[in-house]
């Protein structure tokens, strides 16, 4: 990466062909002819900084940017919930990871010392951590002098006192130190050492949530998205912890490369019938969805927004919790099953008070709310009366005949007396005789025979397996 | 020779332990099946909760659900699923059997391996009574992912497989064969923690028909017509 033709960072690999800070590009070129240069471009680091703050949200309220790229948090209150400072580094670990930065991560009893060890260790984090104040001292007045900015200037005068790092620096005498190299030197340090106060702006998360991605590739697997869509997903997560809300409908923007005609964006809509604030939920409903999405065009970027949002609900009181798993569960498991198999796949039932069996026999879509009053009138007042079968044959299947006897794998023998249905004049006219009959199987079996009525009256009556007693 | 009293008995040393001869102690909760006969056969004195059990039919609709009816009474109080069942159920049969129509869910499939996640996702969730799942061809790492996954709650598992399945291995430590005998169901023990038994056990599962539809095998007699009620007549017992 350059920034005015010099190298400000380099990849690993370029490190090993011998690329180094402040090459300038001849150099660079000459190294390394397959180098991809890239300009430093503030506004998109900007972006991923904010990016990076919104997920990070979701563990404290008090974020803060700090010089030099980095965010400042006040995590003193969140210690116990996320489980102790290595947990809850290890979680800010794993976010950067899936939003795809790498970062150095240090943590001390004031801000500006926790910075301080972020920028001197890079990645070890094992260096990082500082629980207690005195080991917090020992360990900055081990820093190099040139780590604090506005000591930069005067590098070369610190070395040439003998003053190689800030343990040195602050036997220094103040006064002297503050006419040589200005206020802002003794305030940092002062800072760092937890003798004045530190004062933050801290990042206010907007009142409405966009995020938008631009992908590196262009994708043609919609599988593939869910990658990305993560990403969006932890900034969605960070924000409504912050703001206190729960979701209800987000919206996934995919949008299309510009051929000759510009392509509108496709919508992945994700509708919750209850409302969430954790990403879990949100990446396996989303992880259906795409698998099920056929994609037009590849697609270059992604964007979310939430459309709906309800203030987030008090966790549930009750003290034990309820054998077998809540509502909200259940709920979420229909949904999981209804984003894959389909709503006309996850079916309840609806019984229809009808005469006739196949109509009678209704199922509808479980999202559909169905009052209990009104589902208890549909059933008839008796239902032993009349014996029906559990399966129920989608379409009758017409019986061979042997003997003047209806004939299924072998002689069905009837063991009831008719039972008469005869209704539909309306729309589907049935008239019909039921009969449970027994094969030699000794299964049960539900048939009818077909009453013929007018003049083909004295045909063969037809016999129809129409369903079976499980 | 050792005698028997040196010895303390294996199921006093560890719970999990039995004697070839006798049925092992349940390390599930289990629900009574409902029929004496059966309860008494079974490890534990019914079906284990949060297990695979394998019903080997010979075909659909012999009585396979007369035969779970108690236990799934009993589970009613929660969602009953039927995953991918042979034909359509009827929700006015299961109504009768004593599974109110509000607390049954049917999950239609189309492909093998969305019939098993699904089942996983039920079985995972565990906010479910029961689930019957029907299936014909099932390979046996995916029979132990089912069963793995059952046992992360109490849910209620039995699979339906045709009865040639029985030659297969199956992680399930309860399969039984059902085949249709007359007036019931015979029942053949094809594994469990317990003595095998090699003769089916044969337990009554009559349909519950009511007197009008049984056939009179009697000839038909003359029998006096009922008066026909009129509005505001006189009360028809008057009359005759």
């Amino acid at each position: 990466m350059l920034e005015q033709e010099r190298v400000l960072a380099a990849s690993p690999l370029a490190r090993a062909a011998g690329v180094q800070v402040g090459m300038r590009r001849g150099g660079v070129l000459m190294l390394m002819p397959e180098a991809r240069l890239v300009e430093r471009d503030l506004a998109l680091e900007a972006e991923a900084q904010h990016a990076v703050a919104m997920a990070l949200l979701q563990y404290t309220p008090l974020v803060a940017q700090g010089e030099e790229s980095t965010l400042l948090l006040d995590v003193g209150a969140s210690l116990r919930l996320f489980g102790g400072v290595k947990s809850l580094c290890r979680q800010m670990r794993a976010n950067l990871r899936t939003l795809g930065f790498s970062g150095a991560l240090s943590c001390a009893p004031t801000a500006r010392g926790a910075w301080m060890l972020a920028r001197a260790h890079g990645r070890q984090a094992r260096h990082g951590r500082v629980v207690k104040m005195p080991s917090l001292v020992r360990r900055l007045d081990r820093l190099p002098s040139a780590l604090v900015p506005p000591a930069r200037p005067f590098a070369a005068w610190f070395e040439g006192i003998g003053c190689f790092n800030l343990g040195d620096m602050r036997r220094l005498p103040r006064p002297g130190l503050q006419r040589r190299c200005g206020r802002s030197l003794l305030d940092m340090l002062d800072a760092a050492y937890g003798m004045t106060p530190e004062l933050f702006e801290w990042i206010e998360a907007p009142t409405t949530f966009h995020a938008k991605l631009e992908l590196f590739d262009r994708v043609e697997h919609a599988d593939a998205l869910l990658y990305a869509a993560q990403r969006l997903l932890l900034q969605l997560t960070g924000w409504l912890c912050a703001r206190q809300l729960a979701v209800e409908r987000i919206t996934f923007y995919l949008e299309h490369e510009r051929g000759k005609v510009a392509r509108a964006p496709t919508l992945v809509d994700i509708a919750l019938a209850e409302a969430t604030w954790r990403d879990e939920h949100l990446v396996r409903l989303l992880k259906e969805r795409l698998a099920k999405l056929e994609l037009e065009a590849p697609v270059i970027g992604l964007a979310l927004e939430a459309l709906q949002v309800q203030p987030m609900a008090p966790p549930s009181e009750s003290l034990f919790p309820e054998p077998g798993g809540s509502e909200e569960d259940r709920v979420r498991m229909f949904e999981l099953l209804v984003a894959r198999l389909g709503p006309e796949n996850v079916l309840q039932a609806a019984p229809f008070a009808d005469y006739r069996p196949d109509l009678a026999n209704g199922w509808v879509p479980v999202h559909h709310v169905l009052r209990a009053s009104k589902q208890a009138a549909q059933l008839p007042d008796d239902i032993h009366f009349f014996p029906r079968p559990a399966w129920l044959l989608s379409k009758p299947i017409a019986l061979l005949m042997r003997n003047h006897r209806p004939f299924y794998g072998s002689p069905l023998k009837m063991a009831t007396t008719p039972e008469r249905i005869e209704a539909g004049w309306w729309n589907a006219m049935q008239t019909r005789d039921y009969f449970i009959a027994q094969g030699q199987d000794h299964a049960l079996y539900w048939v009818y025979r077909e009453r013929i009525l007018g003049s083909h009256a004295d045909r063969d009556p037809r016999w129809f397996l129409h369903g079976l007693f499980a | 020779m050792i005698s028997p009293l040196n010895h303390p008995a294996p199921e006093s040393l560890h719970p999990s332990l039995w004697r070839a001869s006798q049925l092992a102690h349940a390390s599930a909760r289990c629900v009574d099946t409902g029929h004496p006969t059966l309860s008494s056969q079974l490890p534990g004195g019914g079906w284990p909760t949060g297990t695979l059990i394998d019903l080997l039919l010979q075909q659909p609709g012999i009585g396979e659900l007369r035969l779970l009816r108690p236990a799934l009474a009993a589970a009613a109080s929660r969602r009953i699923v039927l995953l991918q069942p042979p034909h359509a159920p009827q929700a006015l049969a299961l109504a009768a059997l004593g599974l109110p129509p509000s607390q049954l869910v049917w999950l239609r499939t189309t492909r093998s391996a969305d019939t098993l996640w699904a089942a996983e996702q039920v079985l995972r969730s565990g906010s479910c009574g029961a689930l019957l799942m029907w299936q014909n061809h099932a390979r046996s790492e995916s029979l132990r992912r089912l069963h793995l996954a059952a046992q992360c709650g109490e849910t209620l598992f039995f699979m339906f497989r045709p009865l040639a399945s029985a030659q297969d291995a199956s992680p399930s430590p309860l399969r039984l064969s059902l085949r249709p005998a007359a007036g019931g169901l015979d029942i053949g023990f094809v594994k469990r923690r317990g003595p095998q038994r090699d003769a089916p056990l044969f337990l009554p599962l009559s349909l519950p028909l009511t007197h009008s539809l049984l056939p009179q095998h009697h000839a038909p007699l003359d029998r006096p017509l009922s008066v026909p009620v009129t509005a505001r007549g006189v009360l028809p017992e008057l009359v005759q």
